[in-house]
């Protein structure tokens, strides 16, 4: 008996939850979707706004005690990073339009220029068609929905 | 008990834990090494995973906006160069994912001369960027500085997703400007088509204000739940896909740049994401050409540039009920639509793109190039 006539049971669920999923998901989403679901997910997003602070609040003030960097700490760390980043940026260009400035080709492209001249091949699409197409573009397997 | 026995037929009690334990690991290792061929060439960490390979230069920067330019490996351009603008929630490296899978590659070998908008993750004090700042000031200025790094009067947008609402609102305020042609993937005009996310910001307890005071920034992790609410389950079916091909290395690869670009979104500058639940989700404005942007009113009516819009019929994130309406409200003489079976992502990279949507671009493109 070969390996391709085996059954295996956990890859057919597997391959029975891949190709129900969109049934699953656009029943949680219609759920999600329910104008009484949708005010208490607001509520609860205010209620876990006013969580969040406060929990934040207090435990910075013990973090900061315990002298352990807290969340806030990292993300002032990462706007530090961030601007240092961004200077780097301005000089990368800077150095970039001097180098053009001097008429020295860039060390990343150390080509020449090419030129503006290509034309479009023979067999391109003609303009303005203003047609909709829809059927005939319909050429991919439904699996790729991502 | 024969005190000569092999190690496997040894008295279990003469055998310690750490002897046990070094059998099972080395069986492990065999096994794995022996039957799924290729697994130690697999990335180990994210950063093994090689994305956005094609070489670039950084042209210029501006708060969240930094513009690219891409290194052309052929001799001959089209005169009219490409600005790809990025959704300002997703990082521009789904178009140069690897060799071989990227957009922006194909384009450069077919002869384009390729520069990218891509965005940065705001810092705190810059949680003041507006929807009319990113589309006057940051996508403006990127505009201006194709045109004066390419040395051409005239450029082609090709919009992605949001990048692609905000090149329609840049070219509907500057008619007359630089844009020649505009291409627009899975960009949202119409908020009714979004169904969920317009209920709940239309919801009496759902408070945008409260969130930004709170937050400044959008953080990156809520705009990831609210996409993933469209599909709570896709996730998981794709964990599963990934299970049932786990021997096949290229699968493997592929489905690990998606997951990394998918869990690499970056965060909306907070009144950039007050103009786009107030105006474009709630109250829908955009499709009735309603909008003011510093000062102006956006009218797509006023674009009569060439025009491609392309939708894909699995969309979940942007269903095509959200920019259906958008051919019929540019005023272009010379406008197509292409509806690709495929969904918000495979509609740009992967093997349905590759095949169906970058060649029909290139043409539709290269005939409005020279």
């Amino acid at each position: 008996m070969s390996d391709k006539d085996k059954i295996d049971p956990v890859q057919l669920m597997r391959d029975w939850f891949i190709q129900s999923e969109k049934m699953w998901s656009d029943a949680m989403t219609e759920f999600m979707a329910d104008e009484r679901v949708a005010n208490s997910s607001g509520r609860f997003m205010q209620e876990a706004l006013h969580t969040q602070r406060m929990f934040s609040e207090s435990m910075g003030q013990y973090l900061s005690n315990l002298n352990i960097p807290s969340r806030n700490d990292f993300l002032d760390l990462k706007d530090r990073m961030s601007q240092i980043d961004e200077t780097l940026n301005a000089v990368l260009i800077e150095l970039r339009d001097l180098r053009k400035q001097a008429g020295t080709e860039s060390t990343a492209s150390p080509r020449k220029k090419p030129a503006r001249t290509r034309k479009a091949d023979q067999d391109s699409s003609s303009p303005a068609s203003g047609q909709k197409k829809t059927a005939s573009e319909q050429t991919e397997p439904q699996s790729s929905q991502t | 008990m024969n005190a000569t026995a092999t190690p496997f037929m040894a008295d279990p009690e003469e055998i310690t834990q750490a002897e046990v334990d070094a059998r099972v690991d080395q069986l492990i290792r065999r096994t794995i090494e022996r039957n799924i061929p290729g697994l130690a060439d697999l990335p180990q960490t994210e950063s093994d995973l090689e994305v956005g390979p094609t070489p670039k230069e950084l042209v210029y920067a501006q708060d969240t906006a930094q513009l690219f330019h891409y290194q052309s490996p052929v001799d001959e351009v089209y005169r009219v160069p490409i600005l790809i603008i990025m959704s300002p929630v997703a990082k521009g490296y789904i178009l140069d994912l690897a060799k071989g899978q990227s957009f922006v590659e194909y384009f450069l070998n077919r002869g384009h001369d390729v520069y990218m908008l891509d965005w940065r993750a705001p810092r705190a004090n810059q949680s003041q960027l507006s929807l009319a700042n990113y589309v006057q000031d940051l996508l403006g200025n990127c505009v201006n500085q194709v045109v004066e790094d390419a040395g051409e009067p005239d450029v082609t947008l090709v919009g992605y997703c949001m990048g692609g609402l905000l090149s329609l609102c840049y070219t509907a305020l500057n008619s007359g400007g630089p844009v020649k042609n505009l291409a627009c993937f899975t960009t949202p005009i119409n908020s009714d088509g979004m169904t969920l996310h317009q209920r709940w910001v239309r919801s009496k307890s759902f408070d945008i204000d409260l969130l930004i005071d709170e937050l400044g920034n959008i953080p990156s992790e809520l705009i990831n739940a609210s996409m993933q609410a469209l599909r709570p389950l896709q996730r998981n079916a794709n964990q599963l896909s990934l299970l049932n091909n786990v021997q096949n290395d290229d699968f493997v690869k592929a489905s690990m740049r998606f997951e990394r670009w998918a869990n690499d979104q970056i965060p909306l500058p907070g009144v950039m994401a007050r103009d786009w639940t107030n105006d474009f989700l709630r109250d829908n404005l955009l499709v009735r050409n309603k909008l003011i942007l510093g000062g102006k009113r956006v009218d797509f009516g006023g674009i009569t540039v060439p025009f491609l819009h392309v939708a894909a019929s699995f969309d979940h994130i942007i269903p095509e009920a959200a920019s259906r309406d958008l051919i019929n409200l540019v005023s272009s003489e010379d406008k197509d639509e292409i509806v690709v079976r495929g969904g918000h992502v495979s509609l740009v990279a992967g093997g349905n793109a590759m095949y169906r949507l970058w060649p029909k671009l290139d043409e539709w493109v290269s005939a409005r190039s020279e």
